[in-house]
């Protein structure tokens, strides 16, 4: 952890003390990140979750703070896309609060897993390899899906959607609902299950999850494209609401100021991102997307991998400022 | 303003001072405020430390040279100091060493090299120097004990580079033959607490009188509010954030509402 970063920025106006971080930051240059981080997510679609998090943290915001605050930040963002996704009814409810309950557990055991971690000093490396895995794996699956994708647009081929059976495994397992507005009578234990997973997640390593929950949703449980992604945000924005308020209890490292400078950038950045991807191809910018979750896992796995410029690091564990 | 203040008080109190027969040497100190504020501005400030040291008849007489140590402390703390090693490729935490009861902040003033102002059992007694720091371990160490120095030095380099430990030499200025004066910068990621300021007067090697001062740091207004807050009523503070979060998200959508 760095903090030398933050005092070095005297020659700059704007100073914001960050009263739970107990750390100056250059108000701009958060405000920039929000923003940046909110245009790709308005281009992209997604939270922007997993590209925040590790900003604020190559940026030298502590970890834990780091991933909390994001947490209170993706509530903003996702709120603000849920609106829009309510006017035009594209949310189903149900099945929304069926993921709701299970993410709501995960994000408890996330938020413990989360304490624990900190005290044995295992949680920087917990969010690096986390990091490596999901944007590794996560990231390939998309260059590799994107890259056919413009090929077959090249060859002129009509690309093949996807059409696989209407039943697998998931439709075996009993416990079985009826969702109406996804036209969809399936078990109830997937349903729990992903949103658990996807809650555990989203504590741990202070990311929405939306870019795990879409594709799981769409092809796993076969919910319809055009209410898969008000759906998701529906219960992002639950699930991390939850989060904010379990981070703020076990941890207490949500840093509202930093939050709110976040959150302020980001609504503006995703405005211009979301004008800006209607312009973009389907394919293009799923292929940019892929980089970029690449890019930063990558950035992760040379942190881990190479010798560190420092090999001690301390921690205050009890007194002024634990 | 305050320094003038603060030189008057001194010289009022250097007077009575003289008259109620001091040991040989007395030192006097005042420090420019006794508060240190953090606001959402806070970058950083400076604290000013002005003192006298007074003689009485038997000592006016004697000449040499007088050696001051300067040390503003703040609040201890534990600190875990941590050691990376390579564990199945990967570099993660592995060894560790808990300091107890450390400060959290240590800023020396002096007038010569730590080495110079005393003998090592006295620079120990007082803790004058980041070497004489009493740095106490938790018995729960698993680290060999020829290996703990290698985290003691670790420790006090990472504090230095956080700003949170230093030794200025030669940074006390005598004003007049007996006045001095001496800043010390308190960086932007202070602790908030109850600081120590502790000035201490020697002599060819031994101590001749010390004072000690107390000195609050402490975040006001919506700092201390927020602060407060997120350690008192968490799950306020929680909901208020998510509150927040949202009132903006949904303004947002409010304002940008494409039609």
């Amino acid at each position: 952890m760095c903090y030398s970063a933050h005092t070095k920025t005297r020659l700059y106006p704007v100073q914001l003390y960050l009263p739970i971080a107990e750390i100056p930051v250059n108000m701009f240059v958060i405000f920039g990140m929000g923003g940046a981080v909110g245009f790709l997510s308005g281009l992209f679609g997604i939270g922007g979750g997993f590209l925040l998090t590790p900003l604020l943290i190559f940026s030298g915001i502590p970890p834990a703070v780091s991933v909390a605050t994001v947490t209170t930040q993706v509530v903003a963002s996702s709120a603000s896309a849920v609106v829009s996704y309510w006017r035009r009814k594209a949310i189903d409810l149900k099945l929304a609060s069926m993921l709701l309950v299970g993410g709501v557990i995960g994000s408890l055991l996330g938020v413990l897993l989360f304490d624990l971690l900190q005290q044995v000093g295992q949680l920087d490396v917990v969010i690096s390899l986390s990091y490596v895995t999901f944007l590794g794996t996560i990231g390939g699956l998309m260059l590799v899906e994107s890259v056919r994708a413009i090929r077959q647009r090249k060859k002129g081929a009509a690309p093949r959607s996807r059409r696989p059976g209407q039943h697998n495994w998931i439709h075996g397992l009993p416990f079985k609902m009826r969702f109406r507005r996804s036209k969809l009578y399936v078990s109830i234990i997937p349903i729990l299950g992903l949103g658990a997973v996807i809650g555990f997640l989203g504590s741990v390593l202070g990311i929405g999850g939306g870019f795990m929950m879409v594709p799981a949703l769409i092809y796993l449980l076969r919910v319809p494209t055009s209410i898969v992604i008000g759906t998701s945000l529906f219960q992002i924005l639950f699930t991390m609401s939850a989060a904010t308020i379990f981070h703020s209890i076990g941890t207490q490292t949500v840093d509202i100021v930093l939050a709110i400078t976040l959150m302020v950038g980001g609504v503006i950045g995703a405005q211009f991102g979301a004008r800006m991807g209607q312009n973009l191809r389907g394919d293009q910018l799923r292929l940019l997307l892929a980089l970029l979750v690449l890019s930063v896992g990558v950035r992760f796995a040379i942190d881990l991998l190479l010798v560190p410029e420092d090999l001690y690091s301390i921690a205050i564990t009890k007194g002024a400022g634990a | 303003m305050t320094r003038f203040f603060a030189l008057l008080v001194i010289a009022a109190w250097a007077a009575f001072a003289v008259q109620r027969e001091p040991a040989a040497e007395e030192l006097v100190t005042a420090i420019s405020s006794d508060t240190v504020s953090i606001q959402s501005n806070f970058t950083g400030t400076a604290i000013v430390i002005f003192g006298q040291v007074t003689r009485d008849a038997n000592s006016v007489g004697r000449r040499g040279k007088y050696d001051l140590a300067i040390i503003v402390e703040g609040p201890a703390q534990n600190i875990t100091t941590r050691r990376k090693g390579r564990f199945l490729g990967v570099w993660v935490n592995r060894h560790y060493e808990t300091f107890q009861d450390v400060p959290s902040f240590y800023a020396l003033a002096s007038t010569a090299n730590v080495g110079d102002l005393g003998g090592r059992e006295l620079l120990d007694e007082y803790q004058i120097g980041l070497n004489h720091l009493n740095l106490a371990v938790t018995g729960s160490s698993g680290v060999p004990l020829s290996e703990r120095d290698d985290f003691r030095k670790a420790f006090i380099r990472l504090r230095q580079e956080q700003g949170l430990y230093s030794e200025q030499r030669q940074s006390i200025e005598f004003l007049t033959e007996s006045m001095f004066r001496t800043t010390v910068a308190l960086p932007a990621n202070i602790p908030v607490g109850s600081y120590k300021i502790k000035s201490f007067l020697l002599q060819d090697g031994s101590l001749l009188s010390k004072t000690e001062q107390d000195l609050a740091v402490a975040k006001t207004g919506f700092e201390q509010l927020t602060f407060e807050l997120a350690q008192n009523y968490s799950a306020l503070y929680g909901i208020l954030a998510v509150l927040i979060a949202i009132l903006t998200g949904w303004l947002a959508s409010v304002i940008f509402k494409k039609d």
